[in-house]
């Protein structure tokens, strides 16, 4: 087992014991992580803070949703994050105030924050985003921000079902290979 | 096409969220029987959660704090039900206590408050104290001979205080209860104080020394040493600041470097760690309680008299 992963089951073992000083820990090393996306994701700081508090909150509450054994905790987060980002977006969509520019598809500036914990990743990923077949990057952006099925990801871009199941899978696949280069992901 | 096949396919915009129900359930039961698309699961799965990292956008500060307090407030840690546990435990032993008590019993004498009923009644009177600091309601102690009811006062502060610490914010400031200036401390260590100071007065009130679980014993101790050179910057201004080393043995013990980390000190204390709470309490004399002291007995005797009066009498 990868000597990350080791600490994911020790921190996993002390939520599961009810340590908040694993939860602090957790919070501390990947609060910037997951707010990242969940901003990246509501363009809302509001709501940005609540998605980053229901994620830990939820580590905290149910640790036993985490399996080390499955993946990192720090990819399982993200997934938690862009989840819950997500069905806030879903619930603005549905009170009509949510404007599709919140969100926006197209990269943000490459401008970064100083000194924060995870610009060395952030830098890694749009490189390793921006590195994907033009096709591959459309299909795999637009089910990651707006949450779209793969029958909708084929439909917005009128492509066969198993064409857009394809670039889906090759589009993360090359991620990645790519993150797993850069030491964001296990090999 | 077979079931694999279907599966692998799908594994991109499964990681995604991006299946309807029904194949999101037979990939899940595919993926327990095929250890290759599990890993591939893994893997995807794991890539997926990132693509949106474009830019590192650090929470506000302020969040921190308000993330943990929502999270103890849904489960409360373990350290936190092991100390309230152990305050109900001390307020029902005194209640079983004071259950067993006859009229003549309520009217024994005591040094410190007159009588039992003085002692319930300063007890309960420093229990509001805390549930004021929490916003609880605090409950008057009645002005009467009558032992049961003052007993009823004071239960009825404690199960406030209880029912109010359950949900609350361990690490949350309050003042600590105690005759003189009273410390701003968590109310971690505020609630080590009831739990103390409840157990100190059940001796009172019986007479006798009982002794509390280890666990609690550490608590006190470690309370008790972390208070200690603020007592003794009140009792002996000229032995504040300097370096010294007590040795508390016996379960609930431990060993303490004041100031932490000083490299040279001028005295160690040794003494029973279940003795050191008793003097904590201002229960036992500095003069009368056994211990050694190896280095400066001068800056020993000053720290002992401090250590008696972290109590709340």
């Amino acid at each position: 087992m990868p000597g990350d992963r080791a600490d994911d089951v020790r921190l996993h073992e002390r939520l599961l014991a009810g340590d908040d000083d694993a939860l602090a820990e957790a919070y501390d090393r990947w609060s910037t992580l997951v707010h990242s996306l969940a901003m990246r994701i509501t363009a809302d700081h509001a709501a940005a803070e609540d998605v980053t508090q229901d994620v830990f909150v939820h580590l905290w509450q149910h640790p036993d949703r985490y399996d080390p054994h499955r993946g990192a905790l720090r990819s399982w987060l993200c997934l938690l994050a862009r989840s819950r980002a997500l069905d806030w977006v879903r619930r603005r969509r549905t009170q009509d105030r949510y404007h599709a520019a919140a969100a926006a598809i197209a990269p943000m500036s490459a401008e970064v924050d100083d000194g924060v914990v995870c610009q060395a990743e952030a830098k890694a990923v749009r490189e390793a985003v921006a590195a994907l077949p033009d096709r591959q990057r459309e299909a795999v952006l637009l089910a990651y921000y707006r949450g779209r099925t793969y029958r909708e990801v084929a439909r917005d871009l009128e492509i066969p079902e198993g064409t857009a199941k394809w670039r889906l899978k090759a589009a993360l696949s090359g991620l990645a290979d790519s993150l797993a280069a850069e030491g964001i992901l296990e090999r | 096409m077979d079931a694999h096949a279907d599966v692998s396919d799908m594994l991109g915009a499964w990681a995604l969220d991006g299946c309807n129900d029904t194949e999101a359930a037979a990939i899940q039961a595919h993926l327990g029987e095929c250890a290759d698309c599990a890993a591939q699961a893994e893997r995807l799965r794991s890539a997926a959660g990132w693509v949106g990292l474009d830019r590192a956008q650090p929470a506000p500060e302020k969040l921190r704090r308000s993330v943990l307090a929502a999270a103890r407030a849904v489960r409360p840690p373990a350290t936190w039900i092991t100390l309230t546990n152990a305050y109900a435990d001390q307020v029902a032993l005194l209640d079983a206590a004071l259950a067993r008590m006859s009229p003549a019993d309520w009217r024994r004498a005591d040094s410190r408050h007159g009588d039992v009923r003085g002692v319930l009644g300063h007890l309960a009177g420093n229990d509001a104290l805390l549930a004021a600091e929490l916003g609880l309601p605090a409950v008057s102690v009645p002005a009467t001979d009558d032992g049961p009811a003052v007993r009823v006062a004071w239960r009825t502060q404690a199960d406030a205080v209880l029912a109010g610490v359950a949900e609350a914010d361990p690490g949350q400031a309050v003042r600590l209860a105690g005759p003189g200036q009273r410390p701003v401390r968590t109310l971690h260590d505020a609630l080590v104080q009831r739990a103390f100071e409840t157990w100190t007065h059940r001796d009172d009130i019986g007479a006798i020394y009982t002794i509390a679980p280890p666990g609690q014993i550490h608590r006190i101790v470690e309370l008790a040493v972390a208070l200690l050179p603020g007592a003794l910057r009140v009792s002996d201004p000229a032995s504040a600041d300097r370096a010294w080393r007590l040795v508390l043995h016996g379960s609930g013990g431990g060993d303490w470097t004041v100031p932490a980390g000083a490299a040279r000190v001028e005295v160690t204390i040794g003494i029973d760690a279940v003795d050191f709470t008793r003097l904590a309490a201002n229960r036992r004399s500095p003069r009368t309680l056994p211990h050694t002291v190896t280095g400066d007995h001068a800056l020993a005797e000053a720290i002992l008299r401090a250590a008696a009066t972290l109590g709340c009498d």
